[in-house]
């Protein structure tokens, strides 16, 4: 009985850390999907025009999406270069 | 024998089932349970979300430093330092708006706190090439202030003089901006447009004796964000870069209008002047705006290993008139040049910057050499150590040198 309730609790435990999780990253249906090797060039040639390069990993999916908008508004992108960006950056998580 | 032989598969069996059967109905019930409970927390943590749709998103970054300042002044004791922490927060509707939102938190020398909003800017995503920029925004003239400012961002401990807050090149302002990117050709290029309160002015007094002014003169350009107009006259200016190929980038500043002097510096009482009236500034309609232009240029070029910036920036404020005495026409220039050098292989980095700031007063000229050396922890995580040289030009005026050490997060 003791081995099954700890297995309960484990299981019990795993499924709420993948509900929270699931729950959590908004798979947000905007902006229109881009080209993801042109967002992978955009990428590279925008982001060192003015800092180091960040990890394609290090960001949830719906936050690559205000962090490239808000890059799009400072460093002068056109919306097409974005939507490539966020996808090269998504489909990379 | 036959019967007890008989017998115990029975019993055997009876035995088998009175135990299995208690376990198998507990396990089922128990997992039927679990799931029930599963999924109200399913339901439950989806409604305490902070959005209940996918249409709003927020996220924060920003940057934070902290460091330690060495000053070959001797009447300025070496220090630790706290130099800012800027939040910044990003709202976004959809792929239709922005809220951008920078706070800075610094701590004074006498311990307190101190709270300024950077830039708060509603951004309307109007078309690919498009973005109305509506609020308080970092000044778009050149590229240090709204690009390079951040403490992860600069390559070296301390911003070049004259593009802080204390000279030549605008910081801030409030209005609208429309900016954006475009290809032209094979080329790419960006924009940015804007009109906006534009700055106020400082004048400072000259005495002949405690009861008579001897002249006033400019003293420096307020070009931070102001939340209203007091003179009414509105700056409109912009940027326009080109990048010929993806490394190389050189951008074009303007920034035109009029500016009003607001303030008399270090002068908290005009009425003491009693043999020389003079405007009191309390109603900057009775005060004649002065003509305020700005013009700069930068450039910056980089590969694997090398990042190579330039900028120049000049701002200048025509002469006007206060209570009969001329203020001179007065000019603030500063550029720098700055190469660094990521060592293959390596997480060190060199950078070497060099400025030349001018400005109407001798005192505040400043020619400044910088050398410094990174190691970048992660590449949002960097740890410097900088040397600056720094020498005023000017016949009677001292410059001290310092050593920077400073740990700064991007995040």
């Amino acid at each position: 009985m003791k081995f099954n309730n700890k297995n309960l609790i484990l299981i019990s435990f795993a499924l709420l850390g993948l509900a929270l999780s699931a729950s959590v990253a908004i798979a947000a249906d905007y902006p229109e999907k881009g080209n993801f090797v042109k967002g992978a060039k955009a990428w590279a040639d925008n982001c060192v025009r003015c800092h180091n390069m960040r990890d394609a990993k290090e960001l949830r999916d719906d936050q690559w999406i205000t962090t490239s908008f808000h890059m799009r508004v400072r460093g002068g992108l056109t919306g097409q270069e974005t939507r490539d960006i966020i996808t090269f950056l998504q489909q990379s998580n | 024998m036959s019967i007890t032989i008989k017998l115990f598969p029975k019993r055997l069996l009876a035995v088998a089932i009175s135990v299995i059967l208690p376990v198998t109905g507990f396990a089922a019930n128990d997992l039927e349970l679990l799931k029930q409970e599963v999924e109200q927390l399913k339901i439950d943590v989806k409604d305490a979300k902070e959005w209940r749709n996918q249409n709003s998103l927020m996220h924060m970054a920003g940057y934070a430093d902290v460091g330690y300042v060495s000053n070959d002044n001797p009447a300025i004791e070496d220090s630790y330092t706290v130099g800012t922490f800027a939040p910044i927060f990003h709202y976004q509707y959809r792929d239709q708006v922005m809220l951008e939102a920078e706070m800075e938190f610094s701590v004074a020398e006498d311990g307190s706190t101190e709270v300024a909003m950077e830039y708060l800017t509603i951004d309307w995503i109007m078309n690919d090439n498009m973005i109305l920029v509506a609020g308080q925004f970092l000044s778009p003239i050149g590229n240090f202030r709204q690009n390079l400012h951040p403490s992860w961002i600069n390559k070296l401990p301390s911003a070049a003089p004259g593009f802080g807050h204390d000279g030549a090149a605008p910081v801030s302002d409030l209005g609208f901006q429309l900016r954006g990117g475009f290809n032209l050709g094979s080329m790419k290029a960006n924009y940015a447009v804007y009109m906006g309160n534009g700055p106020e002015l400082k004048a400072e007094i000259a005495e002949l004796n405690a009861s008579t002014i001897d002249e006033i003169e400019y003293d420096g350009i307020e070009a931070e964000a102001f939340g209203a107009d007091r003179d009414g006259e509105k700056v409109v200016g912009g940027r326009f870069g080109l990048l010929p190929i993806p490394s190389l980038e050189i951008g074009v500043s303007f920034l035109s209008g009029k500016a009003t002097v607001s303030e008399y510096e270090g002068t908290d009482d005009v009425s003491v002047y009693t043999a020389s009236p003079v405007n009191d500034l309390s109603d900057l309609s009775t005060i004649t705006s002065s003509d305020y232009d700005v013009t700069g240029v930068d450039v910056s070029w980089r590969n694997k290993s090398f990042d190579v910036r330039y900028e120049y920036i000049k701002s200048e404020v025509g002469e006007t008139t206060i209570s009969g005495f001329d203020l001179e026409a007065a000019k603030w220039s500063t550029w720098y040049g700055q190469v660094a050098y990521k060592i293959p292989s390596t997480k060190f980095e060199a950078v070497m910057r060099y400025t030349d700031f001018d400005s109407p007063h001798g005192s505040k000229d400043q020619q400044q050499t910088a050398v410094g050396v990174n190691y970048l922890i992660a590449s949002n995580f960097i740890a410097k150590l900088g040397f600056e040289i720094n020498d005023n030009p000017n016949a009677g005026q001292t410059a001290y040198d310092r050593t920077l050490v400073q740990l700064a997060y991007g995040f």
